[in-house]
């Protein structure tokens, strides 16, 4: 095909080069948007981290230091990082089978499915959190199930509990666990299975030796993006976690708005993201090996 | 002339740019920015504030922009020589910030007119007080059947699981400890007997509201049914119909006074200081204080009915009476070791 683009020209090679190099331009509108608004700000948050007081005269690893120095500091960044692998694992066992019916279902299913997966997304996080305090308050809709089920004499305490702010963000961020994963289920060639099926495997055999492993990009993906997200998801984390749970979000929310300790902020924010940033690369380890493992 | 694609692309970028930030062209003529508080107090200024003042100033081009104070400060204080907004409403701990950090010029207090007629506790030159906050008992009178008196009945048995707080990020948390710790021996330079008296308070605890709008809604979704709470949240709830009722504690209510401020470098010093005086004049305040406002006035000359003469002072010998402030320039040196303790020792 090359051939019919290269009359009056040396040849294939030649024309290919300048164009790669007019293509490449084409990406500096967004390069220099994020350098400015992006790069920058991170930088000027690595410098306001490296002062030593909350006044910002002088300079100093002094605001790490007290951040490493306090095993409650350390408690607060864990239980955020571990609230993010509780939402993820529980979205993924409740998104997969959902992601798998996708695929699995006739047009008509599907259109009202993708609708009921889409429609979380057209509302905002605001409302979808303020549905859970509905749900989950003392008068709210489970405990009157339950008290009216006889299942419980006093109404249970579930808002502002671990529990419910993990069902909360589940719920939430399923859009972001599903979406990738109908992505690749729906590349998933449906002859693999029957082959497996002929060859003797059954239905559990064939989902973990086929199914599975495929499917292992999109669920890299999914969990990248759900686990970002429920670490972050400072809204919901306040309004259904309460204010005496504390996560990292509301940490440096407090220390940057309540304190004005601008440095420690930073360097909470800093810490943070390089533990999220320390998780990120650990799920695309996972997914590469995955690679592997499929082609191999 | 003729002209070409780079041009022509340049001229439409310039046109972007300009439309994106509009302040680009026009620096020096923009409108008063007030930035007020979010929700049912801009809608009182809005209503209430905005149209004495263009009467007062023949219809001077006027711009509210609803904040927290502590988000004032970061705007203002992030553009010091040329700020987004001319007059910023403080809380008492944040107005210490202001002055301290000179974010905010004096109020011009020789030619004002209502300046003088405030209650004294208002008249602050660096910026005047020109409302009230009073933070009391909520409860829901449905579920508390005797109306709570004191602080001490959060404490009731009886109240198991049902009391609700904020955490000490807000002004009313912080507020609401230092009153307790007042209570009990302490202060503003003692917080200890406050700590010591939420250890107690655990086994009623039914939330620890992230701020003052979670817990309002707290009594809504009945998950709660006492807490200490701010006046003006109350009403709000109390006009959506939620049964909820404001009492005052018998050693008094925590009182704050909100202060309007004149943005240092402000543009339009002249129109932001007409702002304050009209906030101050007596007619405004008088038509704040009643439904459905409900904004405790400062000046002096306002004659106190509904639900304020009933529920917070019938005039202002009572009000000075019942009123507590509380000393922010301690509890602002104070409150970063209270609110880590307070983040440590406090579970549910």
């Amino acid at each position: 095909m090359t051939a019919i683009t290269a009359p009056g020209l040396a040849g294939p090679a030649t024309a290919a080069r300048p164009r790669i190099g007019r293509e490449w331009t084409l990406a500096l509108p967004l390069a220099a948007f994020f350098a400015v608004f992006f790069v920058t700000p991170l930088l000027l948050l690595v410098a306001v981290s490296l002062y030593a007081d909350a006044e910002m005269t002088r300079f100093g690893l002094d605001q790490y230091i007290r951040f490493f120095g306090d095993a409650f500091n350390l408690a607060v960044l864990g239980s955020t990082l571990l609230l993010g692998v509780k939402v993820t694992a529980l979205t993924l066992l409740f998104g997969y089978p959902l992601a798998w019916l996708y695929t699995r279902s006739g047009p008509r299913m599907q259109s009202a499915l993708i609708l009921v997966i889409i429609l979380p997304l057209l509302t905002s996080v605001v409302v979808r959190t303020f549905a859970w305090i509905v749900i989950l308050g003392r008068d709210g809709i489970v405990n009157n199930l339950l008290l009216s089920l006889g299942l419980a004499e006093t109404p249970l305490r579930l808002l502002y509990t671990e529990g419910g702010l993990v069902a909360a963000l589940v719920q939430v961020q399923m859009p972001l666990m599903v979406l990738p994963l109908i992505t690749t289920l729906s590349r998933l060639d449906p002859n693999l299975l029957d082959a497996s099926a002929a060859l003797g495997a059954g239905p559990w055999r064939g989902f973990l030796k086929v199914t599975l492993p495929l499917s292992l990009p999109g669920i890299v993906a999914g969990c990248l993006l759900t686990y970002a997200a429920a670490v972050t998801a400072f809204i919901t984390q306040s309004l259904v976690g309460g204010g005496q749970m504390l996560f990292m979000p509301q940490y440096i929310y407090q220390q940057t708005i309540t304190l004005h300790n601008w440095p420690f902020a930073a360097a909470i924010s800093i810490v943070f993201m390089v533990s999220v940033l320390g998780v990120v690369m650990l799920f695309n380890l996972l997914g590469r090996a995955s690679k592997g493992y499929v082609h191999a | 002339m003729t002209l070409d694609r780079r041009q022509i692309l340049a001229a439409g970028l310039t046109l972007g740019a300009m439309s994106l930030f509009p302040g680009m062209s026009w620096a020096q003529a923009r409108k008063l920015v007030f930035a007020t508080f979010t929700g049912s107090w801009e809608e009182a200024h809005r209503d209430v504030i905005v149209p004495h003042f263009r009467k007062a100033t023949g219809n001077a081009d006027i711009a509210l922009d609803p904040m927290l104070s502590v988000d004032m400060i970061a705007k203002v204080s992030a553009a010091k020589a040329n700020p987004p907004i001319d007059v910023m409403l403080m809380d008492p701990g944040p107005r210490l910030s202001v002055i301290g950090q000179d974010l905010a010029a004096p109020f011009p207090v020789a030619d004002s007119k209502n300046y003088q007629d405030l209650l004294p506790v208002a008249q602050l030159p660096e910026g005047p007080g020109i409302f009230f906050q009073a933070v009391g008992i909520t409860y829901n009178p449905e579920k508390v059947k005797t109306p709570p008196t004191s602080w001490d009945d959060l404490w009731k048995p009886e109240y198991k699981g049902r009391v609700g707080i904020t955490n000490m990020n807000s002004t009313l948390g912080t507020a609401f400890m230092v009153e307790l710790a007042k209570t009990r021996g302490g202060g503003e330079n003692d917080i200890e007997p406050a700590f010591a008296a939420l250890k107690e308070l655990q086994p009623n605890l039914g939330a620890v509201a992230p701020n003052p709008g979670a817990l309002a809604t707290l009594f809504q979704q009945g998950q709660i049914d006492i807490s200490p709470g701010n006046f003006n949240a109350i009403q709000i709830l109390r006009a959506r119909g939620v049964p909820v009722e404001f009492a005052k504690p018998k050693t008094g209510t925590i009182a704050f006074l909100t202060t309007a401020h004149i943005t240092k470098n402000s543009p339009n010093a002249k129109l932001a200081a007409a702002l304050i005086e009209s906030a101050m004049a007596p007619e405004v305040q008088t038509k704040l204080m009643q439904a459905p406002f409900y904004v405790i006035p400062t000046n002096s000359k306002v004659q106190m009915d509904g639900d304020i003469a009933r529920m917070i002072a019938k005039d202002q010998e009572e009000l000075k009476a019942s009123f507590v402030f509380h000393d922010w320039s301690v509890i602002n040196q104070n409150r970063a070791g209270w609110i880590e303790r307070f983040n440590k020792e406090i579970k549910v």
